[in-house]
């Protein structure tokens, strides 16, 4: 009852719009967020609504609609004598905040519906001036793992091309036109993320960025409860790979159409591999002998195309003595003759495999070994991407909030567990904070699970876990890998993080995984 | 689940500091912890008592009108019925009992022994030293007097009362007089170097003398120590003692004042955490001296739960001298217990723990015997 009050509280109409802007005005998403909730009072914990031109128009339209009902009611408890006009008015109070969330469904589909031309003729317009762009366009697919490779492509090319890529997350059509719209036409290289959400995104983007180049950073089960089945996020990934099949070899010297893979992601490999095994193997004389699926790659020049990245090398460069400590990562590069001693500042070995991915495409476009050693050298972790901090106090931070894919985590605990005897002081503990992963759909108990036993074989001395649908999935992996450490559990993350000061003492490493976004709470 | 109550605030120089000490590190500690059901208890300047679950957050000090919200609130008065409960007078009393006591008020009346003394008497565990040691070391003179007492070095210092000022002019000038200037001026109870005067000549110590009494009734004086090093060691336990880390003020000035102390800490890590070097970097030997005398004087003074000892040392002959004990050090110095391998978590649990261990401890010893002393009052009257 408590909890059905408060969709009478004032601020009912301003969580609606805030939950709206949240999930991008996607009307599925906001309906799924609408009924799984129970309190509306507290909807805008970790962030706050954003009162853009678009979000003030729906709030007017919240406001006005609920004064409007009351308005009525009022006027008809004044005025009704009858049975039927109070049970009217009764049902009306009962029903409001239901139609309210309905009035604002429909008027998304509405505003939708106006901007869609809008929006079209901004894309269509941003896409011509990209046909007419010189620059080499290389565009990142993947389940994660984007953004990094876009700041590491972005820092190592750059020392030797005017390089350009779109900032923060602009990932979708709108975003990238908006990109587009303030670019000066001189950049010799512009780097795109494609964001997929759903089938058919992926060829959309490629159609609108007309990409020359691709790299496909892994798929996994990131945004599976939209994708339903992991085959069709695969897929969706892949579009890149159809659409750089088409894309002419040669121009100018630049060898086009290439497409670097992520050759340690189980997903992306098993797409290339078992699904079009003779591309890999033997590429036969007629495409017709393949499934319709893989005829694109089928095209001889193709098997060229690609190269799998991974921690061992990619393309030319062969990866040696691969080592990571809290100071960064270090390796060579050799293809025989010329060598490489690359220090980043990224952590982790998992990040050796994207790092030799952009040194041979940096060669390929003519960067000395000289250049991409510097550009190696100014890579370092981005903004909650285990993102390094130490405190006052001596207690080291790795912020890897906006990691929250089975991949990504794997990875850091990998980290973590190289740590102890490293990076790590004799007395330093490990503590591990996560509310669990989103969206990992029929997955998600095997994906939690995975982790929880990920985090005993690693021996992580300390797991702080926020109480939700998917934590006590990670305490069953973390029992059925007889963990031995301690579980913290903390019932808010903002309780976790106000609580982990008094946890820690000096050269312990925390670190902070993924973070749920509010409309997930 | 515990009730624990932190009692800060108080009629005392050092009550902003205090809700600083009960914030950070414990109210948050025990908040971490979990498992405590936490009664911050807040004493005003004016000593009135409130308690309300929303002074757990210290945002609520923060607003600038709280003592016209707490006005408006019941204050809280205690019961001594068989251990300490809080009530809230009304027509249907609200109580609430109180299993420990964490007292977070630094100076008079919370450092000095007297809220001590009120929870002895509560029969209520509370965490930190007892009543005579805090006491003692609230007295700067009865400090140095103990521990010269027991052969632990202070430097030379005469000490002596308002009356005696008045009275003993003479005779205290003399004795005066034989201390090796620079000289300290000290009021004898008050923490946070208030009212502290470096006296380079002996035209300035009459001036110094009079600042000093503007704060207390009792004077401390006592020599400087030339090539001066400061350094301080908190310390835990009951009978078995856990040191922290030797720790160096980095203070600009020439002796370390309120402002060092309190208000240049880093933002949201309690007082003093930046303004120190932890370990201090000395030499090994005078490391063990101090952690050898640290105990010493811990043990000499009865304290108990937790305190901090204050040395001096000279840095050409290498001596140490004890200068004063603190029983509540501000914030519990957690910069320094956080260095030194001890969360904030695990030194309240462990400040509670040492406090119900010494509470049954107390409880176990026999405070009264039978007599007929009674009966025999006035009886021979009768016969």
């Amino acid at each position: 009852m408590k909890n059905f009050l408060t969709r009478y509280s004032l601020t009912y109409v301003r969580s609606l719009v805030y939950m709206l802007q949240a999930s991008e005005y996607h009307v599925g998403d906001f309906l799924d967020w609408f009924w799984r909730t129970r309190d509306f009072l507290h909807v805008e914990e970790r962030k706050a609504l954003v009162k853009t031109p678009k979000a003030v128009a729906f709030l007017c339209v919240g406001y006005s609609a609920l004064t409007v009902v009351y308005v009525f009611v009022f006027w008809l408890l004044s005025t009704t004598t009858t049975v039927c006009g109070y049970l009217v008015s009764f049902l009306a109070i009962v029903g409001i905040p239901f139609v309210l969330t309905y009035i604002l469904a429909v008027f998304t589909v509405a505003v939708r519906f106006v901007q869609w031309p809008v929006e079209r003729s901004i894309v269509a317009s941003a896409k011509k001036k990209l046909k007419e762009h010189k620059g080499l366009k290389i565009a990142i697919a993947g389940s994660y793992g984007k953004t990094s490779m876009r700041e590491i492509l972005k820092t190592v090319l750059g020392k030797g091309k005017r390089v350009s890529a779109p900032p923060g997350s602009y990932n979708t059509p709108q975003g990238i036109a908006k990109f587009v719209k303030g670019l000066q036409g001189d950049e010799e290289v512009l780097i795109f993320e494609l964001g997929e959400y759903y089938p058919g995104d992926i060829r959309k983007l490629c159609d609108f960025v007309q990409p020359d180049m691709g790299v496909i950073t892994g798929v996994n089960e990131a945004h599976l409860e939209k994708f339903k089945d992991i085959s069709r996020t695969q897929k969706t990934i892949f579009e890149l790979a159809d659409y750089l099949a088409s894309v002419i070899p040669a121009e100018a010297g630049i060898q086009k159409g290439l497409l670097y893979i992520n050759g340690e992601n189980a997903l992306a490999k098993e797409y290339v591999t078992t699904l079009i095994p003779p591309f890999l193997k033997e590429v036969p004389d007629r495409a017709e002998d393949l499934n319709p699926s893989a005829r694109k790659f089928a095209t001889p020049f193709m098997k060229e195309r690609i190269n799998f990245y991974t921690r061992a090398g990619a393309g030319k460069w062969k990866v040696e003595n691969a080592k990571t400590s809290l100071e960064g990562t270090t390796f060579t590069l050799a293809d025989g003759t010329q060598k490489i001693s690359a220090h980043s500042h990224l952590l982790g070995l998992h990040q050796v495999g994207p790092l030799a991915a952009v040194a041979d495409i940096a060669t390929g476009l003519g960067l000395t070994p000289l250049q991409i050693e510097q550009g190696i050298s100014e890579t370092k972790p981005f903004e909650h991407r285990l993102e390094p901090k130490t405190d006052a106090h001596g207690v080291i931070t790795l912020d890897d909030s906006y990691n929250g894919n089975p991949d990504g985590v794997r990875a850091v605990i990998d980290f973590l567990a190289s740590l102890k005897g490293i990076g790590l002081s004799a007395e330093g503990r490990r503590f591990y904070v996560t509310p669990g992963l989103v969206e990992m759909g029929v997955k998600t108990e095997e994906v939690h699970k995975e982790i929880g036993r990920q985090l005993a074989s690693a021996g992580i001395e300390k797991v702080v876990l926020i109480r939700n649908s998917v934590t006590p999935f990670i305490e069953k992996g973390l029992q059925e890998g007889k963990y031995e450490g301690e579980i913290i559990w903390f019932a808010k993350a903002l309780e976790a993080f106000s609580a982990l000061p008094n946890l820690t003492v000096k050269g312990d490493v925390v670190l902070l995984q993924n973070d749920w976004p509010d409309q997930y709470a | 689940m515990k009730t624990i109550a932190v009692i800060f605030g108080g009629r005392s120089a050092e009550h902003d500091v205090s809700i600083i000490t009960a914030h950070i590190p414990i109210i948050e500690s025990l908040t971490a912890m979990g498992g405590f059901d936490i009664w911050p208890v807040y004493i005003t300047k004016e000593g009135d008592w409130y308690s309300d679950k929303a002074m757990n957050d210290m945002a609520f000090f923060k607003q600038s009108d709280y003592e016209t919200i707490l006005k408006k609130q019941k204050k809280v008065r205690l019961s001594f019925d068989n251990g300490l409960e809080m009530v809230w007078p009304g027509i249907l009393d609200k109580k609430v009992k109180i299993d420990v006591v964490f007292p977070a008020m630094h100076g008079t009346y919370g450092e000095d022994g007297s809220l001590q003394g009120v929870l002895r008497m509560a029969k209520v565990p509370f965490v930190g030293c007892d009543m005579a040691s805090s006491a003692v070391a609230m007295d700067k003179a009865f400090t140095k007097q103990v521990l010269f007492a027991e052969g632990v070095p202070v430097v030379p210092f005469v000490w002596f009362t308002r009356e005696d000022f008045v009275s003993k002019d003479g005779v205290l000038k003399e004795k005066i007089a034989k201390l090796k200037y620079p000289l300290f001026v000290k009021p004898v109870h008050l923490g946070s170097s208030i009212g502290i005067t470096k006296v380079k000549q002996p035209s300035e110590l009459l001036n110094a003398i009079e600042v000093a009494f503007h704060y207390d009734d009792k004077v401390l004086v006592e020599e400087g120590v030339e090539n001066l090093i400061e350094v301080t060691l908190p310390i835990i336990g009951n009978d078995v003692l856990t040191l922290a880390s030797v720790e160096r003020p980095l203070n600009k000035t020439e002796f370390f004042d309120f402002k060092d102390k309190y208000l240049s800490g880093g933002k949201g890590s309690g007082v003093n955490s930046e303004y120190s070097e932890v370990p201090a970097k000395i030499d090994e030997a005078l490391i063990k001296e101090v952690q050898t005398l640290g105990k010493k004087t811990y043990r000499a003074l009865g304290c108990s739960g937790i305190a901090r000892v204050d040395f001096l040392i000279d840095a050409s002959t290498k001596k140490v001298f004890v200068n004063e004990v603190n029983t509540l050090p501000g914030s519990l110095y957690i910069h320094n217990w956080k260095k030194s391998g001890v969360s904030g978590v695990e030194l309240v649990t462990r400040l509670v723990k040492l406090a119900e261990e010494r509470f049954a401890q107390q409880q176990a010893l026999t405070h009264t015997f039978s007599s007929s002393i009674l009966q025999k009052v006035g009886g021979l009257k009768a016969q």
